[in-house]
């Protein structure tokens, strides 16, 4: 099951949108960009997932991935993540370091 | 108790990422037939990824195998009963709830996938029996009874 990966910059804010579904197949695709967004060195990341319809913790391994590679000075924000993912990411305790927000 | 249409469906698959998907499919297509809610069908399908995911990726370690799947739809919801000839693996045993202490880049995300799949399910069973790790995993279809875990 497929998932679309771009990745732009807006202002200090570097932009990451995945549509389709994120798993342990898809993962992968998410972890590439990931590594191209930490070398641009924006105050930001964030992560646009309202396209995403269903996500394993392969995603959230992404997401601790995208946590590490980025440092402590740059802000995760996950925006616009439908409710069964968001739970997700709740669950694993990631939004107390991410930004989880419905925009 | 979950009243099933008595004929199961099976899908037997080998125990690869590729076949992730297959068993996706598998499980959406019994949750459709059993009229499953947009909740209750999420519920299932990220129970049984997580679990099969798991199988192909620490139960085999890469060394081949096979994941039977086999699933029961009616009125009441859905029944899904996967099997791998996999080392002996109880889930529930390894099993990693979240660790408010520690830092979530720190923690094992693989146990933590296996959290998400036992929460996820209304009822969940383990069994070792001839070789073969089997679980039993049972989602009802009234959504009222969404299986929501506390906040870690």
């Amino acid at each position: 099951m497929p998932l679309s990966v771009s990745l732009s910059i807006e202002g200090d804010t570097t932009v990451i949108e995945l549509t389709g579904e994120l798993d342990a197949k898809t993962a992968p695709e998410f972890h590439q960009t990931i590594e191209k967004a930490a070398g641009h060195g924006t105050a930001t990341v964030e992560i646009r997932m309202a396209g995403v319809g269903y996500m394993a913790s392969a995603g959230l391994r992404s997401l601790v991935f995208a946590q590490q590679k980025v440092g402590g000075e740059v802000t995760i924000k996950v925006t616009g993540a439908i409710e069964p993912v968001a739970r997700t990411i709740r669950t694993a305790g990631l939004d107390r370091s991410i930004v989880l927000s419905d925009d | 108790m979950v009243e099933l249409a008595r004929k199961p469906v099976v899908l037997d698959v080998p125990a690869t990422v590729g076949a992730l998907g297959e068993i996706a499919a598998f499980v959406l297509r019994l949750a459709g037939r059993a009229g499953l809610g947009k909740g209750a069908t999420y519920r299932i399908r990220l129970a049984v990824d997580e679990l099969a995911t798991n199988i192909v990726m620490h139960g085999y370690r890469g060394g081949g195998g096979r994941i039977t799947v086999r699933g029961r739809a009616g009125p009441d919801g859905v029944r899904i009963v996967i099997e791998d000839t996999a080392p002996a693996f109880d889930p529930v045993a390894g099993r990693l709830p979240p660790a408010p202490g520690i830092p979530p880049e720190r923690r094992r995300v693989g146990g933590l996938g296996i959290h998400l799949a036992l929460t996820s399910v209304d009822s969940y069973a383990y069994a070792r029996r001839d070789g073969r790790n089997i679980s039993t995993l049972t989602v009802k279809a009234d959504e009222g009874t969404d299986a929501c875990p506390p906040r870690p």
